[in-house]
């Protein structure tokens, strides 16, 4: 029978039950918030939050935020009456807006929920730390590389408590991945190929076309950066993640191959980042195929995890701790005579045998009766829930946010400008390898 | 059809001559083992492959043997 996975059984499988779980909390410092010893004492608390765009993903949160009991959510704001109609819904007491400036105003709103269009992010957020409101944006942090970092720095001086919609910082699947990646179990990462792939026009139904760009802003330049900002985001920090290190230059290509429907956006789309000692992570989305799905596979030279599956390889085959016995060495000798006698065969190339994937039954991170129910963003919100009663910003979490954003960002610039970029100087934080310096 | 005779000479020079191939096998198995790094059981486990590879050997040597004789046959009837 598949296991139900409760909040305990989450922290418990995360490893932060008690604060003794050292080791993961040294790498993952901002599970400390969730920690069963700190949310224990701020039973009783709330938080009120306002919403700032209550589209599809707003109240997708909204109805995380609702199960939080140390939340509630006393203001909405939007244009589009639909979506507030909607929003009410699940939050009937909720003040509305049709100006999130004036949403900032209001005394009782502790800390807002920002789900608008990309191109919006940017001077909402920097206004919501103005107001001194704690801020939840989602991904992408911004519009450009340079907003990121304006609000990055905002965040900074005003000491607000400040998240990102990056889900998978809270996701078990990916905690347990990380401790194992990072414990050595699979040697050094050499290199993370992370793909999303879809089989969809992305397009939604408009009720009339006065707002067709209004409701599609994911398809126009001017309002997005397209697959970059709205998938790549997840699972470039993912990268980041598994190699403790940032990228140093980025390449790109694009290009509107399929959904050739007015769309402005790419369709099809591939990003190399490299890091300072040749490793890489390397980003592809196309939107008519969607054979391969979403992964991001995760490679050292010991073994690959492929996270979003939950599972991990050994390349010496071990499953479940069963290691498959090599052949015996008059076999291998043999084998290795004949690819000798033959591989000076011109049609041969460079390996007799075709070197297809290995069909191995691999091993389940979070055991085979983990049943995914949570793909982290329920304990994100909590987490910034806790962040906000606090008043104690995760550690990291900023930072993880930030370069998630600033990433896909660059790499959208070097597909536009068909060029290899480096990564900005003046936008890079001292965090990991990276130091900041003044242009 | 004629009787054939096999000599005590020749029945030896066989059994030596198997006997040869059959140490070449074992000796080849035991490289095998050191170059890859496989346990010495396979001295046993492996000794279906090492008698495959005597009959191998046995053959050849014996196809070579016999193309030798053949070659040579014409010489040794002249004299």
């Amino acid at each position: 029978m598949k296991k139900e996975l409760s909040r305990r059984d989450f922290l418990k499988s995360a490893g932060l039950i008690g604060l003794g779980a050292g080791t993961l909390l040294s790498t993952v410092p901002w599970m400390e918030a969730l920690a069963d010893e700190n949310t224990k004492k701020t039973i009783g608390e709330k938080v009120r939050i306002g919403i700032i765009g209550p589209g599809s993903r707003g109240r997708f949160l909204m109805n995380l935020i609702k199960k939080n009991p140390k939340a509630e959510m006393v203001a909405i704001c939007d244009i589009y009456q639909p979506s507030i109609d909607k929003a009410l819904k699940i939050a009937p007491k909720a003040k509305v807006y049709n100006d999130y400036r004036k949403l900032l105003e209001d005394k009782e709103v502790d800390a807002v929920v920002i789900a608008t269009p990309l191109y919006r992010h940017y001077q909402m957020a920097m206004d919501s730390l103005d107001a001194g409101k704690d801020l939840f944006c989602e991904k992408s942090l911004s519009y450009t590389i340079a907003q990121c970092y304006d609000v990055y720095q905002k965040y900074k001086s005003t000491g607000r408590i400040f998240f990102v919609g990056q889900q998978r910082l809270f996701d078990p699947r990916y905690l347990k991945a990380m401790e194992m990646i990072h414990s050595g179990m699979f040697g050094e990462i050499q290199a993370v190929r992370a793909f999303w792939f879809r089989n969809g026009s992305w397009r939604n139904n408009v009720p009339d076309p006065s707002l067709e760009r209004q409701l599609n802003w994911r398809l126009y330049k001017e309002y997005s950066r397209g697959l970059m900002t709205e998938l790549g985001g997840h699972l470039l920090q993912v990268g980041t993640w598994a190699m403790q290190k940032l990228p140093e230059t980025v390449m790109g290509a694009g290009g509107l191959t399929y959904w050739k429907d007015g769309r402005e956006v790419d369709d099809n789309v591939s990003c190399i980042f490299s890091m300072d000692d040749g490793r890489r992570i390397t980003y592809e989305s196309v939107i008519s195929n969607k054979f391969y799905g979403l992964e991001e596979q995760i490679m050292g030279n010991l073994g690959t995890v492929e996270p979003e599956k939950g599972m991990y390889y050994f390349e010496d085959g071990t499953v479940n701790g069963v290691t498959p016995k090599p052949a015996a060495g008059f076999m291998q000798m043999m084998k290795d005579v004949q690819n000798q006698v033959f591989e000076k065969l011109p049609f041969a190339g460079t390996s007799w045998e075709p070197e297809v994937a290995k069909d191995v039954k691999g091993n389940y991170i979070m055991g085979e009766d983990y049943k995914i129910n949570t793909d982290g963003s329920q304990e994100l919100i909590n987490a910034f829930v806790e962040a906000v009663i606090t008043q104690k910003q995760p550690e990291r979490i900023a930072e993880e946010c930030y370069y998630a954003s600033a990433m896909v960002l660059l790499g959208y610039d070097a597909i536009e400008q068909g060029k290899k970029l480096t990564f900005p100087h003046e936008y890079r934080l001292n965090y990991l390898n990276h130091k900041h310096q003044a242009k | 059809m004629k009787e054939t005779v096999i000599t005590v000479k020749r029945k030896k020079i066989e059994i030596w001559t198997l006997v040869a191939c059959f140490v070449i096998g074992n000796i080849i198995n035991v490289y095998a083992i050191q170059k890859y790094d496989t346990p010495y059981s396979e001295l046993f486990w492996s000794l279906g492959y090492v008698v495959t590879v005597t009959v191998a050997l046995y053959v050849v040597w014996s196809v070579i043997r016999l193309v030798i004789y053949a070659i040579l046959r014409p010489f040794c009837k002249k004299r």
